[in-house]
Order: C-alpha cells, then sequence, then structure tokens
C-alpha cells in the first residue's frame, strides 16, 4: 500500500476506446502511461496481483491444463476401451500423419469449412447486417420489440433449439409423428435432415446466429452518423453505394470482431451432433462432431486429442489474422 | 385592380410552383422508382426474415398450451382452448431437480464470477501490472481451446478423483468457463468511471476499500448486473459439459429436456411444454440484458 501516495498520477491516457478490442491493440499509451516510468498506481502492484491471481489461476487451470493434457495424449495411443487403455504408449507424431492421410478426418474438415462460411460468414453476417440496416431508422419502440423477438432464437438453449428443428424439419422424435411442422405446412413429405443434411445444419445455423450480428451492427451503424448517409444520398449515391463508401468504412471492425467471433463459434459449435449426430453417412460430421465420436464413442482419446490440438491452432490462426487485419486498419 | 393583378399573379405563382413540384415528384419517382420498389422488396424480405426467425419459438410456445390431440392436427389446429394440462404433467414428470439443479449452478457460479472477475478486472484497468496486455491476451486465448478438446482430460481427471455426477463439478467449471467474458466486460465498465471522481475520492483521502466499495461500486453496478445476467444465460444454457459430467444426481435442465426428447418423444405438446419451461428465464434474462448482451459476447470489445 505504499503506492498510495503515487495513486492519483496515473490513468492511462488512452481512454479513447472506440477500437473494436479497446485498447488491446492500440500501438501506444504515451509516455505517461507506461509503468516502468510511472511506478505502481491505482493500488499497488502487490495487491493488484493479489487481486487478480484468483481468477488467472483458473483461467490458467481450465486453459493450460487441458491446452498441455491434450498435446500430451496427441502423442500417445491413450484409450478408454481395448489393449491400449492399459499399455498407453508414446507415439510420437503418429496420430498427425493419421490425420493427414485419414479420409474421414479430411472429409470433416471440409464440412467444418463449408458450415462455417455457408452458415456464418455468409448467411449470419449478410442476414444480420441485412436486418439492422433495415431496421435501423425504425422508431424505437417497435425497433425494440422486433428485435426482442428476433433475440429468442439466439438466447434459448441448444437443446430446446435442437428439440424445434427437429420437430420443425424432420418430425420424427416419435412413431406418432412423422411429419416435421415444415412439411405440415407446406403439404409435403421431405425428410429434410436426411435428404438435405448439411443444407439443413446451415440454414438452422443461420436462424441460430443471425440476431447477434443483428445486435453487434445495431450498435455500429449507431456510430455512422446520419448526415452523412443524408449528403450520399442527396448526391444520387445508391444505396449499394452508400453501403460501400459511406458505412462500411467506419464499421469495418465490427464486421472484423463479428467474423472472428461467430466464425469461432460456429467452428466449435456442437450443437450439429444434437440434430444430426453427425448423419447420416457423416455429410454432417463436423470436426467437434467428429473429435467427440472418436473419443467417446470409439474411446481413441489419442487421436481425438491430436485432432483437437489441429483445431486449436486453426482456431489460433483465424484470431491472428483477425488481429492482424484490425492492425493494419488502424494505422 | 392592382390588388386582383397581385392576387392573381401569386395565386399563379402557387399553381406553377405546386406543378412544379408535382412535375419534380413525377421526375424523381421515375427516377427513383427502381429503388423505391427494391427498397420495398427489402422490407418485405427483412419482415419476412423477422416472422421466419420468431415463428418456430412461437410454434413451440402455441403447442405447449395445446393437449396432446390438438398438438399434431393435419391442418395444423390454429385456433384451440388453450390448457395448462401438458405443463402440469412435465411437474409431475420430474422437472423439479433438473431445475433444482440449474439454479444452483447458475446462481452459484455467477456469484463466484463475480466475486472473483470484479478484483481482476479492476487491477487490470487501473493496470499496476506490468504486460497487462498480456494478461488481457491470456484471458482471451481461453476462448480458442475448443470446448470438445477441453473435455478429454476434465472428464479423465473428474472421473479418477471422483467428482462426477455432481453440482459443484459444473459449479466450478461454469465459474472458469464465464470468467474471461466477465474480465473483459467488467473492465470495459470500469474504464468509464470518470477519472475526476477517482481524482475527488483521492483528494478526499479515500483509502482503496472505501475507493472500491464507496466511489467505484456504485457507478459500475449496472454494468456489473448485466455481466451476471450475460453468465447467467450461459450458465443456464450449457450443454456439453452437463450431459459429459452428470447424469442422474447433478443433471441440469438442458440434460432433462434432451433425455425427455428420447423418452417422451412421443408426446409433442408435452415436449413443447417443457422446452417452453427451459428456455423462459434466459429469454426474461435476455431482454432484460437486451442493451449490454452484445457489448459482453464480443468481450467488451465493442459498445
Amino acid at each position: 500500500m505504499s503506492a498510495r501516495s503515487t495513486k492519483s498520477s496515473v490513468r492511462p491516457t488512452s481512454r479513447t476506446a472506440d477500437h473494436p478490442l479497446g485498447q488491446i491493440a492500440e500501438p501506444s499509451l504515451g509516455p505517461a502511461a507506461s509503468l516502468e516510468a510511472a511506478g505502481p498506481s491505482g493500488l499497488g502492484r502487490k495487491w493488484a496481483a493479489v487481486f487478480l491471481t484468483p481468477s488467472a489461476v483458473l483461467i490458467g487451470v481450465f486453459l493450460i491444463f487441458p491446452a498441455a493434457w491434450t498435446l500430451y495424449l496427441g502423442l500417445t495411443n491413450f484409450s478408454l476401451v481395448g489393449f491400449a487403455a492399459a499399455h498407453t504408449t508414446f507415439e510420437g507424431l503418429a496420430n498427425y500423419r493419421n490425420a493427414i492421410t485419414d479420409p474421414e478426418f479430411g472429409n470433416s474438415l471440409l464440412i467444418t469449412l463449408v458450415y462455417v462460411f455457408g452458415s456464418a460468414i455468409v448467411g449470419q453476417v449478410v442476414l444480420g447486417f441485412a436486418m439492422a440496416w433495415k431496421w435501423k431508422d425504425w422508431r424505437s419502440p417497435l425497433r425494440r420489440a422486433v428485435e426482442a423477438l428476433a433475440i429468442i432464437a439466439w438466447i434459448v438453449p441448444s437443446s430446446v433449439v435442437a428439440f424445434l428443428w427437429i420437430s420443425y424439419l424432420q418430425g420424427n422424435i416419435g412413431p406418432l409423428v412423422e411429419q416435421g411442422t415444415l412439411d405440415f405446412i407446406l403439404h409435403i413429405s421431405t425428410n429434410w435432415l436426411l435428404q438435405f443434411p448439411l443444407l439443413s445444419l446451415i440454414i438452422f445455423n443461420v436462424w441460430r446466429g443471425s440476431a447477434f450480428s443483428m445486435m453487434l451492427f445495431n450498435g455500429a451503424l449507431q456510430s455512422v452518423p446520419p448526415s452523412y448517409l443524408e449528403t450520399a444520398r442527396i448526391s444520387g449515391a445508391s444505396e449499394f453505394q452508400q453501403l460501400r463508401d459511406v458505412v462500411l468504412p467506419r464499421i469495418k471492425g465490427h464486421v472484423l470482431t463479428d467474423v472472428l467471433l461467430i466464425s469461432l463459434w460456429t467452428f466449435n459449435d456442437f450443437t450439429p451432433y444434437l440434430l444430426t449426430a453427425g448423419g447420416p453417412n457423416g455429410q454432417t460430421e463436423t470436426l467437434p462432431v467428429f473429435v467427440y465420436k472418436v473419443a467417446f464413442q470409439q474411446g481413441n482419446l489419442g487421436y481425438a486429442s491430436a485432432i483437437s490440438l489441429i483445431m486449436l491452432v486453426i482456431n489460433s490462426v483465424i484470431a491472428v489474422v483477425y488481429l492482424s487485419l484490425l492492425r493494419s486498419r488502424n494505422t | 385592380m392592382a390588388a386582383t393583378t397581385s392576387t392573381w399573379s401569386k395565386r399563379s405563382a402557387l399553381v406553377r410552383a405546386a406543378r412544379l413540384v408535382r412535375r419534380t415528384d413525377d421526375h424523381h419517382r421515375r427516377l427513383y422508382g427502381r429503388a423505391r420498389l427494391y427498397g420495398h422488396a427489402w422490407s418485405v424480405f427483412t419482415w419476412l426474415v423477422a416472422i421466419l426467425l420468431f415463428f418456430p419459438v412461437l410454434w413451440m410456445v402455441l403447442t405447449s398450451f395445446k393437449t396432446e390431440g390438438k398438438a399434431y392436427t393435419d391442418p395444423p389446429t390454429i385456433i384451440f382452448h388453450p390448457t395448462l394440462t401438458e405443463f402440469s404433467q412435465v411437474f409431475s414428470s420430474g422437472i423439479g431437480k433438473p431445475l433444482e439443479h440449474s439454479l444452483f449452478t447458475t446462481l452459484v457460479s455467477t456469484g463466484a464470477v463475480l466475486l472473483l472477475a470484479v478484483p481482476a478486472a479492476y487491477s487490470l484497468s487501473i493496470k499496476p501490472i506490468k504486460r497487462w496486455r498480456d494478461v488481457m491476451f491470456f484471458v482471451l486465448s481461453t476462448k480458442m481451446l475448443p470446448v470438445v478438446a477441453a473435455i478429454i482430460p476434465i472428464y479423465i481427471v473428474a472421473r479418477n478423483i471422483g467428482i462426477l455426477d455432481n453440482d459443484w463439478t459444473l459449479v466450478i467449471l461454469y465459474t472458469a468457463m464465464n470468467m474471461p467474458i466477465a474480465v473483459w466486460m467488467i473492465r470495459s465498465f470500469l474504464l468509464e468511471v470518470p477519472i475526476e471522481v477517482l481524482d475527488a475520492a483521492r483528494v478526499d483521502g479515500a483509502g482503496l476499500v472505501t475507493e472500491l466499495t464507496r466511489v467505484i461500486l456504485p457507478i459500475v453496478v449496472p454494468g456489473l448486473a448485466a455481466t451476471a445476467l450475460i453468465c447467467m444465460i450461459f450458465s443456464w444454457n450449457e450443454f456439453f459439459f452437463a450431459v459429459n459430467l452428470t447424469a442422474t444426481r447433478a443433471g441440469t435442465m438442458p440434460v432433462f429436456l434432451v433425455g425427455f426428447i428420447t423418452s417422451e418423444g412421443l408426446y409433442w405438446a408435452k415436449l413443447a411444454a417443457a422446452a417452453s419451461l427451459a428456455s423462459l428465464p434466459v429469454v426474461l434474462l435476455g431482454w432484460i440484458a437486451q442493451k449490454q448482451l452484445v457489448r459482453g459476447l464480443a468481450l467488451g470489445a465493442v459498445k
């Protein structure tokens, strides 16, 4: 607590946090905020460490420990069942070599990419933006009401969502109900989840996630001054030109944040398992579903860990690409 | 005479002006007719989207108030006598325990998150920590590890030390799961505390505890409430850990519901009632937190 006398000296000057990542990606904090120069501020280094430790430990235990364990397991033939369960041996990179040649893994990776690209990057971003853009000028009570309804799709538990969509598209959760609700309404008989499995999943995920993008873009569009749009409109810019030249440059950071978050979520999303369990014939076996099957149905934890680690790497690559895009936007 | 002329010319000027306006209007209509049509198409489209987004949920809620017999008629029954039979059916088929487990894990883990995240966020926003940016990234990086990967070691450890199917296991996991979001989010609220207020408190000789409890806390309480709501939503909805680590003794609502789909698949209205019950709390929380929701999910990055 010795630092109390100096505590008022430093509050970081850079509180201009209109940046999507707060101040994190900001290049400089200015000399006054450099801690080496100014010494500890606020509550003093010791207390700050005390404050930070419990949550950091908790996060560390649930990040570093599983990650390290996954790294280790990925190098072994660790298994829940069979001979390897009792005799775990170190296999080096065998699991990774297997993964490269495993057609199931390749298939799964491809499906995941299609799923992420189709439902998140194209579907949710476009639809979410369209809704935010169209409802931007509505009177706020009406807009809030419509948004409140749209948000429901995004907020209900995934187990509920799974039930809804199975009954909606497939309907055969019980012998009595052979038609999905959609078939009822359209008077046709199609088992959507069997006949168009990946397409159904993509549509499902667009439904599920668009509300989030909408909410995020809502905030973003408020940062575009209406007078800019008005000026563009008067000088005869079409809606597309307004979007491209006036709106997009101002909300680029939000678009990037949105794309990052929803790609990560969709990439790691386990809900497809609840809808189709990867079937039919592995046509909807996204990577999380594949890992889950390998680990808990085949009991091959070593291989599953190796694939998880590959997923972790892909996640990190997405995040790094995004962060560098964000930085280059800043400078 | 002069007066009439001037009235006349005024009138004709008005008529001319009106004509001009009309002509420009026509001109505009011709010019922007296509754009306007396009605008209408967009409006219709977004309305349609809004209805489609809401429709499955509406259908579920409607079905939950029907009797089993009315739940699958062809064509679907739209006008019916709402009944609460299916809800009482659900309550008599053992929804009580999962409801209790869900409430317990949600509330306790949210409390724990706030208790740990507030001091952490405070020390990260005042920044006496060297390399605070690295700490923030470390916090963020937990979101990179896929849950399916995390579940393997967690499952093995939980099995070996015998804490499978235990409420407290979920409490600890949910606390850890929500911590990064809470830290980022609370920090973004703390950064909004006006520095003048802090300076004034310090000049008046407020100590650390006074500063935290009497100055900062009252300002950030709405933010903390929003953070708590978001943590609650996540804990309530969490399915993956729950389904893999619990069974009968600690199963939460989502686990119960999925089991219910398998065991009671025949009874559509009853399922719809159970699903509506499982959704109701989060929908209410979500509406209350609507404005802050995105900020929390974007890890405090977007306001």
